[in-house]
C-alpha cells in the first residue's frame, strides 16, 4: 500500500441551487520520501485536494489514506489532531503570525505536536539562525516563506503540503525555496506534495500528477528528477 | 440612488454586527442617559398629575392664633389666590390597635367629599372649586357622624381597618378645648395627595417626633369655637405649570411673597379679631359679674346699716353707762372728800383747843418760873452795889461815879506828857546820828584825794594847807577846785554839829524842868518809857470802876423790865382759860352736825349704784347679741368679698390674657414645606444627579467602541478608499460614507434607545419609589422630554461621529498608491515581560502572542478597559448601594444601638412618674438595661450657615450608663469616644454637613412647633464625632446642657432591652400605657422593619444596574471579538490548518480578551469605588447617612459577575471562531 491513497475521491459544494463538482473521482497514491507536484489550472480542483489531503476539508466520497490509516472517514476532532501530528503546511502568503519572531512561529508549530524538532535547528536548517528573533514585517518574503517552512518541518511530519509556495515571491528567491524543499525531501527523507500551476515544477518532482476537471489527469514519474537550482520559468 | 450611496446599503447589510454594535452602545448610552435623565422629570411629572387632578394647595398658611372666617376672606381677597379651604386640624396621640403614634387629625368637608368623583388614580372632579388636597376614598365610607373618621390608607398599620377605633390619648394641649369625642370609628380608608410619602407624614413635636398616620374627620368633631389652623390656598395659574419647576416656583412665590408681605396685617388683623371675641365674652361675663356684685354689696350694706343703728345704740347706752360710772365716782368721791374735810376740821379744831390747853399749862409753869428769877436777880443787884461801893470807897454810887471821873483825867494827863517827851528825845538821837554819818563820809571822801585826818577839824586844817599849797605852787585851778569844795562843806558839818548840840541842851533843860535830872538823851528816853507804862496802868483801873458801874446799872433796868412782863403774863393766862372753854363747846356742837350729812350722801350713792349695775347688764346682753350678729356679717362679708375679688381675679386675669395676647405668627408655607411632597421632589432631584454621572460611562464607552469598529471598517476598506479616491472622490465624500454608516447606526440606536429606555427606566425607577411615595405610575407612555431626548441623542451621534472621523481621517491623508496595497501588518512588538527571559522562555507561544497582542492595539484596548471597568463599576455601584443601606440597618442596630426599646412619658411627667415607671419595667423582669435621658427635638446650626437641621438631642442622666445602651465611637479608628459632663458629641452626618470636627462650636436653637428654629441658639463646643446612621443627634453631657438649660431635665426617655418575645413585648407596653404617662413605646424592630421596607427601593436600583452592566459588556466585548475575530481569519484558519484544537484557537483569541477584562474588572473596582461614594453620598437625605464601606463579598460578586458576562460573551462568540473556515487561510492577503 502506498504510503498516501486517492481512491475516488468525490468532492462537492452546494452554491445555492448548483451543485459544484471540484473533485470528481480523484485517484492517485504517493510513495513515502517522495517529492511530488501536484499541477494544473485553476479550477481544476487541485486546492479541493490539497484541503483534504490537509485535513482541513473532507471528501463527499471515496477513500484517502495516509500512511495506512484513513483520513476521509475522519471527524472533525480527529482531523484536528490528524493537521496536528501528520501534516507540515506551508502556505502561499506564509501565513506567519506577525505577532511572534520566527522562532516563535516555529515553536507554535512545534508545541502542539508530540515529537517536534527542535525549533532553533529547524530554523538554522532553513538558513535563518541569524534571523530567529526577528518578526515578520522584519524579514523578506522569502525568509518568511523559509519560516513557514521550518514551521512545517518542526513538527516532524508525515507529510509536508506547500500551496504554491512561490507564489508570491519573486524568481531567484522562488527556486531558493523550491530547492529548499527538495532538500527537505531529499536529505531530510520527508513526503513532501507541492501544490502549483507551474509546470516547470515538475522537473523536480519525483512523481507528478495532473489534474484536470477534478481528476487525476496523468501521473508521471521522474526517474530522475532536476535539481531545484537548474529549474528554469 | 446613487452607486456610492447603494454601497453604503450594502455595507450596512454586509456588516451587520458592526452596524448593530454601534448602534447597541449608542443605544445604551442615549437611553441611559435620556432614560435616567427622565426619571427626575417623569417622577416630577407624575406628582404634577396628582397634585393637580386633587387640586393640592400650593400655599399653606398657619397662624399660631389659628385663623377666623374673617381671615378666610382676608387670605382670599389677596391678588393671585384661587380658592381657599379653611381646615382645622391637631396634632395627637393615638392607639391604633396595638401601637401607640402622633397622628394628624384634618378636618375634611364630607359634603365636598362626598360630592366628588374619582375620575382616575390621579383625578379627583367635584363641583366644589374650594375643595382642595381632594381625598381618594380607598374603602368605606366617608364619615357621618363626629366619632367617626376615615383613616389613611397608604401605610397600613397591624390590626387597623375599618370597623377599628382610634383612640386619642394626648395632645400638646389640652385635648377638651380641641376635641368634642376621644375616640373615633375608621369609617374608611383613605389617600391623601399631599402625603405622598409613607416614611413620614411630616413632623410634630409629639412622640417621636413623626407623624404615624393621619385621619380625617368631620369638622364636628372638634369642639365649637376651635378656630382654623391653617389655610390651604391655591395660586391662580400655578396648576398650569409643574409643581416644583421654576415657571410654578415663580408664581407661586409672588404670590406666596404678597402674602408674607401681608402676613403682619394678617396677624394684627387675626389679633385684633381674636381680642375682639374674647373682649366681648369678656365684657359681657364682666358686665354679669358687676350685676352680681352690686346685689352683693347692696345686702351687706343693708346688714351693715341695721349693725351700725344696733352699735350705735349699744354705743349710747354705753356712753350714759360711763356718764353713770363717772357721776357715781364723782359723787363717791365728793362724798368721801367732804368726809374726810368734815373729820379733818373737826380734828383741826380738838387739835387747836388741845394745844391752847398744852399751852396754857406751860405758861403757867413760865411765869412761875419767871418769878422765882426775878426774885434771885434782885437779890444780886443789891449785893453788886455793896460791893462796889466798898470797892471805891464811896457812899453811893453817884460818888463813886464822881470820883472815878478825876482819876480818869489824871491818868489822861500823865500819858501825854510823857509822850510828847518821848517824841523829842526821839528826834534828837536821829539827827545825831545822821550827823556822825555825813562826817564819816567826808572824811572818807578825803581819804580818798589823800588827806588823812581823824576829825572833820583835822580835816579843815590840812585842806587848808593843802589848799595853800597848791595855790602856791600854782597848781591849776581844777586840781585845787575840789579840795576847795570839800572845804567848804566840812564848813558846813560843823554848823550843823553846833545847831544840834544847842538842841540837846535846851532838851535836857527842859526835861529838868518837869522833874528829871538826867544827864543824857539815852537815859531820858528810858526813864520817859518807865513813866508812860505807869500812867497806862492807871487808865486800865479806872476804866474797870466805870465798867462795874455800868454793869449794875443794867441789872436795875433788867429787874424792872422782868417784873413788868411777869404782870403781863398772869394776866394774858387768865384770858386764855376763858377763850379755851368756850372753843370746846362750839367743837362739839359742830360734829354733831357733819355726822347727820354725810349719813345723807351715802344713802344717796348706794341708790346710783344700784342704778348702773342693772343698766350694765342690760349693755351687755345687748353686746353680746351685736357681736354675734357682727360676726355673722363679717363672715358672710368676707366670704362675698372673697368670691368677688376670686370673680375680679379671674376677670382681670382674663382681661390680661386678652391683652398679653400676641399678634400671632403667620407662616406662609408653600410645597417645598410639606415633608412628604418635598422628600419626594428632593428624591426626584437626586435621581437627576445620579443620572449625570452613570451614561457618561455609556458614552465614553460608545466614543470607544465606535472609534474601534470604525478604524477597523476603514481598514477592511482600504483598497476600496483607495478607489475611490483614485476615481477622484474628496475626502469629504468619501468620510462621509463613514460618517453616514456610523451616523445612521448611531441615529438608529439613539432613537430605539431613547424610545425604550425612557420609558423602561422612568417605569422602574417610579415603581421602585412606589414602595415609599403614593404617587401613582405615571401612564404609559411616560412623557419624552424632548430636550433630553435631543441633547442625549445628539450627544451619542455626535460621539460616534466624532470617533468615525477620527479613525477614517487618518487612513485617507494616504495617497490612493499605498491605500491600494494591503497595509502591512501591524509590526510585531516587543513587550516590557520579553525582557524577564526566564519567564518569557516558559511562556507558550500562545501566551506570547496573547501578551503581545494586548499591547498591540491601544484603541481596542482602551475601550476594553474602560468598558469592562464601567461594567464593574455599575455593579459594584449596584452591590456597593445594597451594602451601604443595607448596613443602616446592620451598622446602627447592634454595634452602635444596643437598646432596642424607647419609651418616653408624657412631657409633663415629673421624676416620680419615670421612677414609676422604671420600678413597673424592672418588676415584669422582662426589661434590662435601663439607662434614663432627656430627649429633646431641637434645631443644630452653625454661626456661619443660615440652615438649620431637625436634631435629636439626649441628655443621659447618668453620663457613665449611654456607653450601656450607644456606642460612640470613631467609624474609621473604632476608638471609643469619651463621654462625661462636659461632652458634646454629634453623629458624623451632622459633622459632614457643617464640617464640624472636634473643637469647634455647633448652635442648638430651640423651635417652634412648625419646627423653625427660634431664638439665638446655645453655643456649645463639639468635643467628638460619632459613628451614627440613621438621624441626627447631639449627645450632651449633664453640665454642658445646664448651659443650654439651667433647669434640670426629668429624664424622661428611658433606652431598654426587653425580651425579644412579641406577646411579652405587646404586654410590657401594654402596660406602660396604662400607667397614662408613657406617651411613646417603640421598639426598634419596628424601626428596622420600616426601613427594610424603604430599603427594597434599592433593591430594584441594584438590579436595573446589573442588567445594564450586562449590557453594556456585552456590546464591548462582542465589538472587541469581532473585530478581533474579523481582523484574525487567517491567523486563526492558519492555526486551524496547523492543527490547533479549538480550545486552543479559542484561548488563542480569547485569553486577550480575558485578560483585558481582567485588567478592566481590577480598573472597575477601583472607578466603582468611587462612583458608589458619588451615588451613596447623593442619594442621601439629610437624616441618614448611608454605611461607608463596601462589603468585600461585594467587591467579588462584582468582580466575578464581570467574568462571568465576559465568560458567557465568549462563550457564545465560540461559534463565530467555529466558523472560521480553514481555507481562509489559502486565500491571498486581498
Amino acid at each position: 500500500m502506498a504510503f498516501v491513497e486517492f481512491v475516488d475521491v468525490c468532492k462537492t459544494y452546494q452554491m445555492g441551487d448548483v451543485e459544484v463538482r471540484a473533485v470528481d473521482g480523484m485517484s492517485f497514491s504517493i510513495e513515502r520520501g517522495e517529492l511530488v507536484v501536484i499541477v494544473g489550472p485553476s479550477g481544476a480542483g487541485k486546492t479541493t485536494v490539497l484541503n483534504m489531503l490537509g485535513g482541513m476539508d473532507s471528501a463527499t466520497s471515496g477513500t484517502i489514506t495516509l500512511d495506512g490509516r484513513e483520513i476521509s472517514g475522519m471527524g472533525e476532532r480527529e482531523l484536528t489532531q490528524y493537521r496536528r501530528h501528520d501534516i507540515g503546511f506551508v502556505f502561499q502568503f506564509y501565513n506567519l503570525v506577525q505577532n511572534l519572531t520566527a522562532l516563535e512561529n516555529v515553536e507554535l508549530a512545534s508545541q502542539i505536536c508530540r515529537d517536534p524538532l527542535p525549533a532553533d535547528e529547524v530554523l538554522a536548517q532553513v538558513g535563518l539562525a541569524s534571523r530567529r528573533d526577528n518578526f515578520p514585517a522584519q524579514l523578506s518574503g522569502g525568509e518568511q516563506q523559509r519560516v513557514a517552512i521550518a514551521r512545517a518541518l518542526a513538527k516532524n511530519p508525515k507529510l509536508v503540503l506547500a500551496d504554491e509556495p512561490t507564489g508570491a515571491l519573486d524568481y531567484q528567491t522562488g527556486k531558493q525555496i523550491l530547492g529548499l524543499l527538495q532538500d527537505t525531501c531529499r536529505n531530510g527523507g520527508r513526503t513532501v506534495a507541492i501544490v502549483t500551476h507551474n509546470l516547470a515544477f515538475t522537473q523536480i518532482a519525483d512523481r507528478v500528477i495532473h489534474v484536470r476537471e477534478g481528476r487525476a489527469d496523468r501521473i508521471e514519474r521522474n526517474a530522475h528528477p532536476a535539481d531545484a537550482s537548474v529549474v528554469e520559468w | 440612488m446613487t452607486a456610492f450611496s447603494k454601497t453604503i446599503v450594502r455595507s450596512i447589510r454586509g456588516s451587520l454586527g458592526r452596524f448593530l454594535a454601534i448602534m447597541g452602545i449608542v443605544a445604551l448610552g442615549c437611553g441611559f442617559f435620556a432614560g435616567l435623565q427622565m426619571c427626575g422629570p417623569d417622577m416630577r411629572a407624575a406628582a404634577h398629575e396628582l397634585y393637580s387632578g386633587t387640586n393640592a394647595y400650593d400655599i399653606r398658611v398657619v397662624s399660631t392664633l389659628g385663623f377666623g372666617e374673617n381671615d378666610v376672606e382676608r387670605v382670599r381677597a389677596i391678588e393671585g389666590i384661587g380658592q381657599v379651604m379653611p381646615v382645622t386640624s391637631c396634632d395627637a396621640m393615638a392607639r391604633l390597635g396595638s401601637e401607640q403614634m402622633a397622628v394628624r387629625m384634618s378636618s375634611l368637608s364630607m359634603d365636598a367629599a362626598k360630592g366628588a368623583v374619582v375620575r382616575d388614580a390621579n383625578v379627583i372632579l367635584s363641583d366644589d372649586g374650594a375643595y382642595l388636597n381632594r381625598v381618594f376614598l380607598r374603602e368605606g365610607r366617608w364619615p357621618r357622624k363626629a366619632d367617626e373618621c376615615v383613616l389613611e390608607a397608604d401605610k397600613p398599620i397591624e390590626d387597623v381597618g375599618v370597623g377599628s377605633r382610634i383612640e386619642v390619648l394626648s395632645s400638646t394641649s389640652d385635648l377638651d378645648d380641641v376635641l368634642r369625642k376621644r375616640s373615633f370609628k375608621v369609617v374608611g380608608l383613605v389617600s391623601s395627595s399631599i402625603y405622598p410619602y409613607t416614611g413620614s407624614f411630616g413632623s410634630t413635636t409629639l412622640g417621636s417626633g413623626m407623624i404615624g398616620a393621619y385621619l380625617y374627620v368631620a369638622s364636628s368633631a372638634f369642639v365649637k369655637d376651635m378656630p382654623y389652623t391653617e389655610l390651604y390656598a391655591s395660586v391662580e395659574g400655578a396648576h398650569r405649570h409643574e409643581s416644583g419647576s421654576d415657571a410654578y416656583d415663580e408664581v407661586v412665590d409672588e404670590v406666596r411673597r404678597r402674602l408674607e408681605d401681608k402676613g403682619d396685617v394678617l396677624a394684627d388683623e387675626r389679633l385684633a379679631d381674636v381680642r375682639k371675641d374674647a373682649q366681648d365674652e369678656l365684657d359681657e361675663k364682666r358686665a354679669d359679674y358687676e350685676e352680681e356684685r352690686a346685689d352683693a354689696l347692696d345686702e351687706l350694706d343693708d346688714a351693715k346699716r341695721k349693725l351700725k343703728d344696733a352699735r350705735k345704740e349699744l354705743d349710747d347706752a354705753q356712753e350714759k353707762i360711763d356718764q353713770g360710772e363717772k357721776d357715781y365716782a364723782e359723787g363717791t368721791r365728793t362724798y368721801e372728800d367732804s368726809r374726810a374735810d368734815a373729820y379733818a376740821k373737826l380734828d383741826d379744831a380738838q387739835a387747836t383747843l388741845d394745844s391752847s390747853y398744852t399751852q396754857l399749862v406751860e405758861s403757867g409753869a413760865e411765869l412761875d418760873f419767871a418769878r422765882a428769877q426775878l426774885e434771885d436777880g434782885t437779890f444780886a443787884y443789891e449785893e453788886g452795889v455793896a460791893q462796889l461801893l466798898v470797892e471805891v470807897g464811896a457812899s453811893s454810887l453817884d460818888e463813886a461815879r464822881a470820883q472815878l471821873a478825876e482819876g480818869q483825867r489824871q491818868a489822861d494827863e500823865g500819858v501825854a506828857q510823857a509822850t510828847s517827851a518821848l517824841d523829842s528825845v526821839d528826834e534828837l538821837i536821829a539827827g545825831l546820828e545822821e550827823l556822825e554819818a555825813h562826817e564819816q563820809a567826808f572824811l572818807q571822801g578825803l581819804a580818798s584825794v589823800g588827806v588823812e585826818a581823824a576829825s572833820v577839824a583835822e580835816a579843815q586844817t590840812a585842806l587848808d594847807g593843802t589848799i595853800a599849797y597848791l595855790e602856791a605852787m600854782g597848781a591849776p585851778e581844777e586840781q585845787v577846785a575840789p579840795l576847795r569844795e570839800a572845804r567848804t562843806s566840812s564848813d558846813e558839818l560843823v554848823v550843823a554839829r553846833s545847831q544840834l548840840e544847842a538842841g540837846r541842851t535846851q532838851l535836857l533843860s527842859s526835861l529838868a524842868a518837869q522833874g528829871l535830872s538826867v544827864h543824857d538823851e539815852r537815859e531820858a528816853k528810858e526813864l520817859l518809857e518807865t513813866r508812860l507804862a505807869e500812867a497806862r496802868e492807871a487808865q486800865a483801873q479806872v476804866s474797870a470802876g466805870f465798867e462795874g458801874i455800868a454793869r449794875l446799872d443794867a441789872a436795875a433796868e433788867e429787874l424792872a423790865r422782868a417784873r413788868e412782863q411777869l404782870a403781863d403774863g398772869e394776866w394774858q393766862l387768865e384770858d386764855g382759860w376763858n377763850q379755851l372753854e368756850a372753843g370746846q363747846d362750839e367743837l362739839n356742837a359742830r360734829s354733831e352736825d357733819a355726822e347727820r350729812e354725810l349719813a345723807d350722801a351715802e344713802r344717796k350713792l348706794d341708790d346710783a349704784r344700784e342704778e348702773l349695775e342693772s343698766g350694765k347688764a342690760d349693755l351687755k346682753s345687748g353686746t353680746e347679741e351685736y357681736e354675734s350678729s357682727n360676726a355673722e356679717y363679717e363672715d358672710a362679708r368676707e366670704e362675698a368679698e372673697e368670691k368677688l375679688a376670686d370673680a375680679e381675679r379671674k376677670l382681670d386675669d382674663a382681661q390680661k390674657d386678652i391683652d398679653e395676647i400676641e399678634a400671632p405668627d403667620v407662616y406662609v408655607l408653600d410645597r417645598s414645606q410639606n415633608e412628604g411632597m418635598l422628600t419626594y421632589d428632593a428624591d426626584s432631584r437626586r435621581m437627576d444627579s445620579i443620572a449625570d454621572v452613570f451614561p457618561f460611562i455609556f458614552f465614553l464607552v460608545a466614543a470607544l467602541v465606535a472609534l474601534t469598529t470604525m478604524t477597523r471598517m476603514v481598514e477592511d476598506d482600504r483598497i476600496e478608499l483607495g478607489t475611490y479616491k483614485a476615481l477622484g472622490y474628496t475626502t469629504a465624500r468619501i468620510a462621509s460614507k463613514y460618517l453616514v454608516y456610523a451616523g445612521a447606526a448611531g441615529a438608529v440606536g439613539a432613537f430605539l434607545g431613547i424610545l425604550a429606555l425612557s420609558q423602561v427606566l422612568p417605569f422602574i425607577v417610579t415603581s421602585a419609589y412606589s414602595i415609599i411615595y403614593t404617587v401613582p405610575l405615571h401612564p404609559f407612555p411616560l412623557p419624552i422630554d424632548l430636550p433630553i431626548a435631543l441633547l442625549s441623542g445628539g450627544l451619542g451621534v455626535g460621539v460616534t461621529l466624532v470617533a468615525t472621523w477620527a479613525a477614517v481621517v487618518s487612513s485617507l491623508r494616504e495617497t490612493p498608491a499605498t491605500l491600494m496595497l494591503p497595509r502591512a501588518p501591524a509590526p510585531g512588538k516587543r513587550i516590557l515581560l520579553e525582557r524577564v527571559k526566564p519567564v518569557w522562555r516558559r511562556l507558550s507561544f500562545s501566551w506570547k502572542v496573547t501578551c503581545r497582542n494586548m499591547f498591540r492595539y491601544k484603541r481596542r484596548l482602551a475601550m476594553t478597559v474602560v468598558g469592562i471597568s464601567g461594567c464593574t463599576a455599575l455593579l459594584l455601584v449596584g452591590f456597593g448601594l445594597h451594602d451601604s443601606i443595607w448596613d443602616i440597618i446592620d451598622c446602627q442596630y447592634g454595634p452602635i444601638i444596643h437598646y432596642d426599646t424607647t419609651i418616653v412619658l408624657d412631657d409633663d411627667a415629673k421624676a416620680r412618674d419615670v421612677k414609676d415607671v422604671v420600678r413597673l419595667l424592672e418588676k415584669t423582669g422582662e426589661v434590662s438595661g435601663i439607662v434614663r435621658l432627656q430627649q429633646e427635638n431641637m434645631q443644630a446650626g452653625t454661626r456661619n450657615n443660615d440652615e438649620t437641621i431637625r436634631v435629636q438631642v439626649v441628655v443621659p442622666q447618668d453620663e457613665r450608663e449611654l456607653a450601656d445602651v450607644i456606642t460612640l465611637q470613631n467609624r474609621l479608628t473604632g476608638e471609643k469616644i469619651p463621654f462625661d459632663g462636659d461632652s458634646v458629641v454629634i453623629t458624623e452626618k451632622l459633622s459632614l454637613k457643617y464640617g464640624l470636627s472636634a473643637g469647634d462650636e455647633i448652635l442648638l436653637y430651640d423651635q417652634d412647633t412648625i419646627g423653625n428654629a427660634v431664638g439665638d441658639g446655645h453655643a456649645l463646643t463639639v468635643t467628638g464625632i460619632a459613628e451614627n446612621y440613621v438621624g441626627n443627634l447631639v449627645y450632651v453631657g449633664g453640665d454642658a446642657w445646664r448651659t443650654v438649660d439651667e433647669e434640670e431635665p426629668v429624664y424622661s426617655a428611658l433606652f431598654a432591652t426587653t425580651t425579644a418575645d412579641d406577646e411579652v413585648r405587646a404586654d410590657v407596653a401594654e402596660e406602660l400605657r396604662e400607667t397614662g404617662k408613657v406617651s411613646t413605646v417603640v421598639f426598634s424592630d419596628e424601626t428596622i422593619n420600616l426601613y427594610r421596607n424603604m430599603l427594597s427601593v434599592v433593591d430594584m436600583v441594584v438590579v436595573l444596574l446589573i442588567v445594564s452592566a450586562g449590557a453594556l459588556a456585552f456590546i464591548v466585548l462582542y465589538n472587541l471579538t469581532n473585530i478581533n475575530i474579523g481582523e484574525r481569519v487567517r491567523e486563526i484558519a492558519s492555526l486551524k490548518v496547523l492543527g490547533f484544537t479549538r480550545q486552543e484557537v479559542y484561548a488563542y483569541i480569547f485569553r486577550e480578551i480575558f485578560l483585558l477584562a481582567i485588567i478592566g474588572d481590577a480598573l472597575g473596582m477601583v472607578f466603582g469605588t468611587w462612583l458608589e461614594t458619588f451615588v451613596a453620598v447623593t442619594a442621601e437625605v439629610d437624616y441618614v447617612m448611608f454605611g461607608r464601606t463596601i462589603h468585600p463579598m461585594s467587591y467579588a460578586y462584582a468582580f466575578v459577575l464581570t467574568i462571568v458576562f465576559c465568560a458567557l460573551i465568549m462563550f457564545a462568540m465560540r461559534r463565530k471562531l467555529d466558523r472560521v473556515n480553514m481555507v481562509e487561510s489559502l486565500k491571498s492577503v486581498d
